[in-house]
């Protein structure tokens, strides 16, 4: 126990190590916080009078980033679903990324109701048991249940998966499988007891809508993927970390149909509304149209209304969503028009007009401004930590052992390989080791058993001399003889230095390559190893 | 080194001239209804001193029960209201609104004559004429309407505000975390947030006051009618404020279970309507006319 402990607290010092361009980030955020904090002392001392929220319209900005991010949150389980109940291996890889977004949203979800109440110090009262909550009456106190659950779901299933890395092991789905399990239905939940939250109080008609719930999730299942997208290309151009086209494109194809069923529902409820034309669609009509010469909120709603349907076609036709300026700007798109559209274009209409009919426009303060984007940075601040832990950790960079005389092959190697069957063309090697940044592939027979390997040596040489057709067969330096991945790390360095390679593949006891070691690896381990 | 932060963070929290044992009773107090009655008579002494210390003179809080076989009810006439908004003044007299920011617990609306009905998004809120009534309009004044069935209590994430057995809602001003979903959930827009500290000059504080009623509110709370609580649940009690304050004889009150009650006679012999019926909150407050025109 006081191991992991320790371990840990080594694994916290990566946040402290990073580059000029880390350190810039880290400063630039920061700098942000500081800005929000001090605004928002400057709210606990005189109160939420700073903000522009009245008795009229007493919910606003704050909870409208609450409602977006819960949203981003939700869309985990997206990513979730497919990686490991139906094994598409290429999400799965990036999976724990998703779940850490997940983790940065829920938490910045907290701190917007932190700063949305009056009394914070006395958030204790909505506990259960130490406090009063009112559950189940409380619609409010379900969200404080599933919101706190999900993030400690996806906080243990994220820590799990890390700590089996970083001792390298893989993780066990006996553990977690039933944990991943509960996520789905848990994700879902959270984004429907939130829109629950407004949907559930009549004296509310534009909230008021059954319609509510199913629209926050198809909502919901197009912003929060489209910030991975964009999260997962800087992810894969920053670190080691390889994140395959193949699995941007899929989920840009999952954004499509989410977008399309938004848009779909979208405009069941807006037909509704202006068909029937009731008193009760003034909110609405306030909202698209302006009301009695108020109209502050019109052209948001029109901007957020052509970015998602602009967005949708270019995530529908795989010629734009497998292009990667249009994926972008498809991903902009899409999080903007969402976070207008569910955010202030949800929380305002609700309350304009107010229940007596009076119209009270609502445009956040500075100080609100200013302290939401202090919260957003915050978000994005832990969840850069996050990665500075769990990308070392996940590459192979991080790893723990417990003694020394123990550590093998198979602790300390990378997982990251290329397996190629020996009919494969020497250009297309080319291709995957350029692609990969790697500088060998292992040969394999049907049976996944290793016959040999062939490096970029053999291959320039080939295309120095010869045609590019010819096959590994031919110029694969066989045996290469791999380690087996028992091997201990004292002989490993031995076998490194008399053959004079600067890495090897790693075997199993069935002769099937499962990962590579290098030099480098070795000397990373010894150190790791003196230090503890 | 956690200790020292933990320190770090209190001080961060709590302004050094708080940091003393009432500020810490104050932060553990119980819920109300979990108090036993020598903890609320403590509570009650703790916050006597306070207000004494901040008005500069002395405050008695009252904790009085509801009344037995009593269910108050509320009756407006609208045939008679004109407008003057004597109530709203009476009311922030008797139960110590801020005056900056202005809280009001009593809107009065206007509504056209010869046009709709009660028609809420057409209603001015904010009429100054020279003298009121004026000839083409009509007057409704709304306030908490003490639902028997309160979307603002089902809504409470903390149990802060609850029906009692007399049919008042009440808050406990020390419980409320400030989140505000009950306003969200009211369909009268009945309930008062404070926004900033309210204010009000010790001289025109009421020093008769009820935990649950018109005791001196806090930053970051919210608040509304209470059918006057200081007043009414005595016996014999006074009538609300508002009732007292109106010029006109348009604001009726009573017991709802007493058969031979003014509200009882009313209900059953004049037309009367309650406000938003179709959501069912089923409210105790009575809108009638006791004349044409």
């Amino acid at each position: 126990m006081i191991q992991i402990v320790r371990n840990f607290f080594i694994a916290l010092r990566q946040i402290a190590v990073g580059d000029k361009k880390y350190y810039a980030w880290v400063g630039f955020l920061s700098f942000l916080i500081i800005l929000g904090a001090s605004a928002y002392i400057g709210q606990l001392n005189r109160g939420l009078i700073i903000t522009a929220m009245r008795d009229q319209v007493s919910w606003g900005f704050y909870i409208s980033n609450f409602t977006f991010l819960v949203g981003v949150a939700a869309a985990a389980v997206l990513l979730v679903i497919p990686a490991y109940l139906y094994n598409f291996k290429p999400i799965k890889e990036i999976v724990l990324f998703g779940e850490l977004l997940a983790i940065s949203a829920i938490s910045m979800c907290i701190l917007f109701i932190m700063v949305d109440m009056g009394q914070p110090l006395r958030v204790w009262h909505i506990l259960p048991v130490i406090g009063a909550m009112n559950f189940p009456a409380s619609l409010l106190a379900w969200d404080v249940v599933v919101l706190n659950g999900y993030l400690a779901i996806n906080s243990v299933i994220a820590f799990y998966v890390l700590y089996r890395l970083s001792i390298g092991k893989e993780y066990k789905m006996s553990v977690i499988g039933p944990l991943i399990i509960l996520s789905i239905p848990w994700a879902v939940s959270i984004h429907t007891v939130t829109a629950f939250l407004y949907n559930g109080l009549p004296a509310r008609p534009f909230w008021n809508a059954s319609i509510l719930a199913p629209r926050f999730l198809a909502s919901a299942f197009c912003s929060g993927p489209a910030i991975m997208l964009i999260l997962f290309q800087i992810i894969r151009k920053l670190s080691e970390v390889e994140i395959e086209n193949k699995a941007i494109f899929k989920i840009a194809e999952l954004i499509a149909y989410a977008m399309g069923i938004n848009l779909f529902l979208l405009g069941a409820e807006v037909f509704k509304e202006f068909y029937s034309g009731s008193i009760h669609s003034d909110p609405i009509k306030y909202l698209y149209f302006g009301l009695h010469g108020h109209n502050n909120l019109v052209p948001w709603t029109w901007f957020a209304s052509i970015l998602n349907i602009t967005a949708f076609f270019l995530f529908l036709f795989p010629k734009t969503r497998e292009n990667f300026t249009t994926l972008n700007m498809a991903c902009a798109f899409v999080i903007t028009g969402v976070y207008i559209e569910k955010g202030m274009g949800l929380v305002i209409p609700g309350f304009i007009p107010d229940t007596l009919g009076e119209i009270y426009e609502y445009t956040p303060t500075m100080q609100e401004i200013l302290i939401t984007i202090g919260i957003w940075a915050t978000g994005a601040l832990l969840y850069t930590f996050l990665l500075k832990l769990a990308v070392p950790v996940y590459t192979g960079k991080l790893r723990f052992f417990s003694k020394a005389q123990m550590v093998t092959a198979g602790d300390i190697m990378s997982r990251r390989i290329i397996t190629v069957s020996p009919d494969t063309s020497a250009d297309e090697i080319a291709k995957l080791l350029v692609s990969r940044h790697l500088s060998k592939a292992a040969v394999i027979d049907q049976n996944n058993t290793f016959v040999g390997t062939v490096s970029e040596a053999d291959i320039i040489s080939l295309e120095v001399g010869q045609g590019a057709d010819r096959k590994i067969a031919d110029i694969m330096s066989a045996p290469a003889a791999p380690v087996k991945e028992d091997v201990k790390i004292q002989e490993l360095g031995k076998i490194l230095a008399d053959r004079k390679v600067s890495s090897l593949f790693v075997v199993n006891k069935d002769n099937q390559p499962i990962g590579a070691v290098s030099g480098n690896d070795v000397l990373r381990a010894l150190e790791n190893i003196r230090q503890e | 080194m956690l200790k020292g932060a933990a320190l770090g963070f209190a001080g961060l929290a709590l302004p050094l001239d708080r940091a003393n044992a009432s500020f810490w009773e104050a932060f553990f107090q119980k819920h109300f209804r979990e108090m036993n009655d020598a903890e609320i008579k403590k509570v009650i002494s703790r916050l006597e001193k306070e207000y004494a210390e901040k008005y500069k003179k002395a405050i008695t809080i009252g904790n009085e029960k509801p009344l037995p076989g009593v269910l108050y009810g509320y009756g407006l006439d609208l045939s008679r209201c004109i407008g003057c908004r004597r109530c709203v003044y009476g009311c922030v007299e008797e139960n110590n609104q801020s005056l900056d920011p202005q809280i009001h617990w009593i809107t009065v609306l206007r509504f056209k004559k010869g046009e709709k009905w009660v028609d809420l998004e057409n209603a001015e809120k904010y009429y100054n004429p020279e003298t009121v009534p004026q000839e083409d309009y009509f007057y409704m004044p709304v306030q908490c309407q003490q639902c028997e069935n309160p979307p603002c209590v089902r809504a409470c994430p903390t149990q802060a505000t609850w029906k009692d057995p007399d049919g008042i809602v009440v808050i406990d001003y020390n419980w409320c975390i400030g989140c505000r979903y009950c306003m969200a959930a009211c369909p009268y827009g009945a309930r008062r947030f404070n926004w900033a500290a309210p204010t009000r000059p010790s001289e025109k504080i009421n020093p008769n006051t009820h935990y649950l009623g018109n005791r001196p509110r806090y930053k970051g709370v919210v608040e509304k009618c209470t059918f006057c609580i200081q007043r009414t649940r005595h016996d014999p009690g006074r009538y609300p404020a508002c009732v007292e304050a109106c010029p006109v004889g348009a604001r009726k009150f009573g017991n709802l279970l007493d058969p031979d009650s003014e509200m009882r006679y009313l209900i059953k012999h004049k037309r009367v309507f309650r406000l938003k019926e179709d959501l069912n909150t089923n409210p105790k407050f009575y809108y009638f006319f006791a004349y044409g025109n």
